[in-house]
C-alpha cells in the first residue's frame, strides 16, 4: 500500500519523467500499471479516460516545446561563441594567404609608378642622358600618364574583380563551360590591364640601357 | 541520460537536474563545434580579403620606392654631379631598406619600422630635390591605408 501511495503522490511527476526519457517510458508505465492494483480505479475516478489522456498529451507537447526551445537556445549561444572563436583562429592564416596573393602584383604596379614618376620630373639635360630619343621619352610619358590616372583604389577594384571572376569561372567551368565564355574573355582582358603596365615598362626599359631597373624581386 | 524515476529520493531529484544541466552543456558544445567550423571558414575568407587589400597596397608602395630609387641611381651613374653626396647617401639607405624588407612575411615584426623609415627617407629626398612624387592612393598616414576599400 505504501508503494501505491508513493505512486499516487508522484504519479504526475512520473508520467512527465517518462515522457522525458523516451525509450524507457513504455516499459515503465506498463510496469507501474501491473504493480499498482488501485491504478485503474484512480484512473477512472478522475473522469473519463479520454479527458485524462488528452490532458497528458497537452502537457507532454508543452514539455517537448519547452525542451526544444531550451535546446535551441543553448545551441545558439554555443554556435555564436564558436563562430567568434573559429574566426579568430583562422583570420591570420587567411590574411597571410591573401597578402601573398596580391603583394607582388602591387609591387609590379608600384614599380611602374616609381620609374615613370621620377623620369617625368627629372630636369632637362639629365633625362636626355638617360633616355636618348624623343620617341622613347614620349613612351615613358604616356605610360606615366595612364598609370598615374589609375588610383590605388581603382587598381584594387580591378584586381579584386579579376580574382572574383577567376573564381566564378573556375566554379562555372564544372557546371557549364559554354555559357560563360564571355565572362572568360572579359576576365582575360582585365587580367592583362594591370599586367600590361609592367610589360610596357619592361619593353621600353629594354630599349633604354642607361636606366637600370631590377624588375624581378630577389626574395 | 535517462534516470530511473521509480523511487524518487533527494539524490534522484538532483540527478534529474544534473542530467538537464549536462544536456544544456551538450547542446552548447554541439552548437559551439558547428559554429567553430563555420567561423573558421568565414574567418579565413574575411582575413584573405583584408590580406589581399593590404598586400596590394604594401607591394605597390614598396615597388614605387624601388622604381624611384632605381631611376635615381641610374641618373647618378650618368651624371653624379647633379646629386649631392648627402642625397646619394639617402638614396643608398633607401635601397638597403627596400632590400631588407621581408615582402612575403606580413607577420614579420620589422615591417612597420622599415616602412616608416622608408617613408621618412623618401620625403626627405623629394623635399631636397624639390619634386613632388605621389600617386592617388599613396599612404599619407597609417590610418588612411585602412580606409581604402574595394
Amino acid at each position: 500500500m505504501e508503494g501505491s501511495l508513493a505512486d499516487e503522490l508522484y504519479s504526475e511527476t512520473l508520467q512527465l519523467s517518462n515522457v522525458k526519457s523516451d525509450p524507457t517510458s513504455i516499459v515503465d508505465s506498463k510496469q507501474s500499471d501491473s504493480n499498482d492494483c488501485d491504478g485503474d480505479d484512480l484512473w477512472h475516478d478522475d473522469g473519463s479516460l479520454w479527458d485524462g489522456s488528452s490532458e497528458e498529451l497537452d502537457k507532454s507537447s508543452d514539455l517537448d516545446r519547452e525542451w526544444q526551445r531550451r535546446r535551441n537556445q543553448f545551441h545558439t549561444i554555443g554556435y555564436r561563441d564558436g563562430v567568434i572563436a573559429g574566426k579568430e583562429a583562422s583570420a591570420q592564416e587567411g590574411f597571410n594567404v591573401g597578402f601573398k596573393e596580391s603583394v607582388l602584383l602591387g609591387y609590379n604596379l608600384g614599380l611602374v609608378r616609381g620609374v615613370t614618376s621620377v623620369l617625368a620630373c627629372l630636369p632637362d639635360g639629365l633625362i636626355e642622358k638617360l633616355v636618348e630619343t624623343q620617341e622613347k621619352r614620349n613612351k615613358f610619358r604616356c605610360l606615366h600618364e595612364s598609370v598615374h590616372s589609375l588610383s590605388t583604389t581603382d587598381a584594387l577594384k580591378l584586381f579584386h574583380d579579376e580574382i572574383t571572376t577567376n573564381k566564378t569561372v573556375e566554379q562555372s567551368e564544372n557546371a557549364d563551360s559554354s555559357s560563360h565564355s564571355a565572362g572568360l574573355q572579359d576576365h582575360s582582358s582585365r587580367c592583362s590591364l594591370l599586367g600590361k603596365y609592367s610589360e610596357e615598362l619592361q619593353s621600353i626599359l629594354h630599349e633604354s640601357p642607361a636606366i637600370e631597373v631590377h624588375l624581378a624581386l630577389d626574395q | 541520460m535517462a534516470s530511473e524515476p521509480k523511487t524518487i529520493t533527494n539524490s534522484n531529484i538532483e540527478d534529474i537536474f544534473d542530467s538537464s544541466l549536462n544536456l544544456e552543456e551538450t547542446h552548447f558544445n554541439d552548437g559551439y563545434t558547428q559554429g567553430y567550423n563555420d567561423g573558421q571558414i568565414s574567418g579565413k575568407d574575411e582575413g584573405r580579403q583584408v590580406g589581399l587589400k593590404l598586400g596590394f597596397q604594401v607591394g605597390e608602395e614598396l615597388g614605387f620606392y624601388k622604381g624611384c630609387v632605381d631611376v635615381w641611381n641610374s641618373a647618378i651613374r650618368v651624371d653624379p654631379t647633379r646629386f649631392s653626396t648627402r642625397i646619394q647617401k639617402s638614396i643608398k639607405q633607401m635601397e638597403d631598406l627596400i632590400q631588407k624588407y621581408p615582402i612575403l612575411e606580413p607577420e614579420n615584426e620589422s615591417v612597420n619600422e622599415i616602412m616608416d623609415s622608408l617613408r621618412l627617407k623618401f620625403r626627405a629626398i623629394c623635399a631636397t630635390l624639390g619634386v613632388k612624387l605621389e600617386y592617388d592612393g599613396y599612404p599619407k598616414s597609417s590610418v588612411e591605408v585602412k580606409d581604402v576599400g574595394f
